[in-house]
């Protein structure tokens, strides 16, 4: 009978199906026994002959592969012999024994470790002493060997040393009990493209060796035994995720060109290091912002400038590419636990973003610091929030000349010709924004702050929440004004509001001549899909026409009938 | 014996195959080598224990030798260290 399991989380996306295959833990603890001192050596040769074993595997094996390279280091490890030795001539323990309380130990050392990298290689040392103990034990350490028909895995947790061993003809897919989505086994089938659950606690007592499982880990649902005709469903399920799959992956690679042969570039905004990660894997061209005030709100003190350089430098590496920091706009409706700011009556309109930096400016000199650091390793810019006006700019400029001084005084390299360019948010920076662009390097709009402080309409509140529209004629036209002050002195204009991943308001930004599009990654393919299919030429016409309206529901009228035309000329 | 100080300033520190490198580096001397960051002395011999250090970049070491060939292996581990590029 068909029994189906829902899963919540799936740690690499797909749909196979195969029969199951059980991995039956093997029996690696140690023999307890105390050993006479007439057989030491006999333990102490069978420890280097499992060792022997060991490193003549990790040898082929590390050829092309990191990780068994470093499995390879541990295995020859002086400390893990010495270790063992004593523990077998001192203690008169065997050999399982000695290696299975040495591994232990090393393994206590790395967790203690205030350092994710190290505490991270405890499991490959786990995983030698695996390897060794099997060689101890006479276990054979394959136990994918003879596989020759389509499978499932089914294990309570599976190593690198075990995916080593998977012919990946066979082997279709992963499910594990142990692990998380960040966990080795899941970051491995991330990157085999295997489809796989991990984490799905106590499995392996639904199934058996006979049974037949369906792993859709799109749908996130684990079918067992399922009849032909379900298979048959999620045969065609399977064509079409790999389908629609390939269809995004070849179109990740294309530009966003419009028909008429207009590139403009598709950046994404991120709040964290594992937003980089996802914004490479979903396409972006570069990072259009970057929210450093993660890195303030998720700390309990100011971060350091080594801290923040370690995250700056990251995410340029990551990205490789333009990464736009933006520097720290805090207040308003966003504060530190560690920082007492005064009440105030309308902090949207107080103590926020440049203002505080440019008050605090130790505080502002460690962020412009280590954001000059990273610029040695990459393309990286830097943008002031919440500008109203060209003074500002040019303090902010001010303090960012006085920090490269001192890194060039400790010789510490960075670009100096690095860009700094502002966002545009306040009817101030909109009315100045050809003085502004004379001083700067790019311009970025923020549409969310910028429709607020336009309309003068508090986005939380609730009761005004129909007011606030960024199809505004005044909001519109506020856009076209900062495209065209900033295309006037050759500057780049960007987006990085929410607007700039709006269906309907794309065709008018591209007509307006916005050069950057800057949005959450996974709205990235939509958009590049989007902007594949528009016209430049016609988009200028629709945003000509556009900022000539007078209200919102005129606005409205012509999207709409620019949609039925477009999904008319589409098909 | 025989130490000298010197400053880690490749990328990663002293993590996998910097670390690596330089323990297969270490054990061409005959001297004993040891490695300290202030706290901790451990064994270059040992990539294990060369790990556990916790070596970023901008870490101050000590290599220390001792043996027939000390000085010369201090004055080449040193340079060795100074120009890890990873």
């Amino acid at each position: 009978m068909m029994k189906t399991y829902s899963v919540a989380k799936a740690a690499s996306k797909g749909i196979v199906m195969g029969k199951a295959f059980l991995v039956e833990p093997l029996d690696l603890t140690a023999d307890s026994r105390s050993i006479k001192d007439s057989e030491k050596e006999m333990e102490w040769l069978k420890f280097q002959s499992a060792v022997k074993e060991a490193v003549d595997a990790l040898r082929i094996l590390a050829k092309d592969s990191d990780i068994f390279a470093a499995h390879l280091d541990v295995a020859e490890d002086t400390v893990l012999h010495d270790s063992v030795e004593l523990k077998i001539n001192s203690e008169n323990k065997n050999a399982q024994l000695a290696l299975e309380e040495t591994v232990a130990e090393i393994v206590t050392m790395f967790e203690s470790l205030d350092d994710e990298y190290l505490r991270e290689r405890a499991a490959d040392i786990k995983d030698v002493g695996k390897r060794i103990m099997c060689g101890l034990k006479g276990i054979k350490t394959n136990p994918f060997e003879g596989v020759t028909e389509d499978v499932i895995v089914v294990a309570e947790d599976l190593a690198p040393s075990d995916t080593a061993n998977m012919d990946f003809r066979y082997i279709k897919g992963f499910i594990t009990e142990a692990g998380g989505v960040t966990s080795h086994v899941a970051i491995m089938a991330r990157s085999l493209e295997i489809p796989a659950f991990v984490g799905v606690s106590d499995f392996r007592k639904n199934v058996t060796e006979n049974d037949y499982i369906i792993l859709d880990a799109v749908g996130k649902e684990i079918l067992v035994n399922p009849d032909e005709e379900t298979k048959a469903t999620y045969r065609k399920k399977a064509e079409a995720y790999r389908a629609i799959k390939a269809e995004l992956e070849t179109m990740n690679n294309l530009p966003a060109t419009t028909t008429d042969g207009r590139t403009v570039e598709l950046f994404a905004n991120v709040g964290s290091i594992v937003d980089v990660d996802n914004a490479v894997a979903r396409g972006a061209e570069g990072i259009g912002l970057f929210r450093s005030e993660f890195l303030y709100m998720e700390n309990t003190k100011f971060p350091t400038e080594q801290e923040q350089f370690d995250a700056y430098k990251k995410a340029v590496e990551t990205m490789k590419h333009p990464v736009i920091i933006r520097t720290l706009d805090i207040g308003g409706d966003k504060a530190l636990s560690y920082y007492q700011f005064d009440a105030e009556e309308n902090p949207f309109l107080g103590w926020r973003a440049i203002r505080i930096s440019l008050d605090l400016k130790d505080v502002f000199k460690t962020q412009l610091k280590a954001i000059l650091r990273a610029s040695a390793y990459g393309d990286v810019r830097i943008m002031y929030p919440m500008i109203i006006s060209v003074d500002e700019f040019l303090a902010a400029n001010e303090i960012l000349k006085e920090c490269k001084e001192e890194l060039r005084r400790d010789n510490i390299p960075f670009n100096d010709s690095i860009q700094t360019g502002i966002m545009i948010e306040t009817p101030a920076a909109v009315m100045c924004a050809e003085d502004l662009a004379k001083v700067v390097d790019f311009f970025s709009i923020g549409t969310n702050d910028l429709t607020q402080y336009v309309l003068a309409v508090d986005r939380g509140n609730q009761k005004i929440a129909r007011l606030y529209n960024s199809f505004h004629p005044a909001v519109l036209r506020a856009i076209r004004t900062v495209i065209q002050a900033g295309h006037k002195y050759d500057k780049m204009v960007g987006m990085c509001g929410e607007f700039a991943s709006d269906e309907k308001a794309v065709p008018i930004l591209l007509g307006m001549g916005l050069n950057e599009f800057s949005m959450t990654a996974s709205e990235i393919a939509a958009t590049r899909y989007q902007i594949r299919h528009l016209s430049y030429e016609r988009c200028q016409a629709l945003a000509e026409e556009i900022c000539k309206k007078s209200t919102i529901a005129e606005v409205r009228e012509i999207l709409e009938n620019m949609e039925k035309a477009n999904s008319v000329a589409v098909e | 014996m025989v130490s000298k100080k010197v400053m880690v300033t490749n990328k990663t520190g002293l993590h996998a195959r910097p670390a690596s490198n330089l323990v297969t580096f270490c054990k061409k001397y005959n001297s004993k080598i040891s490695l300290s960051n202030g706290e901790k002395t451990v064994s270059a011999a040992s990539i294990i224990h060369v790990l556990t250090l916790g070596v970023k970049q901008g870490t101050q070491l000590e290599v220390i030798a001792e043996g027939e060939d000390e000085a010369t292996a201090v004055e080449e581990i040193v340079a060795f260290i100074e120009n890890l590029d990873e």
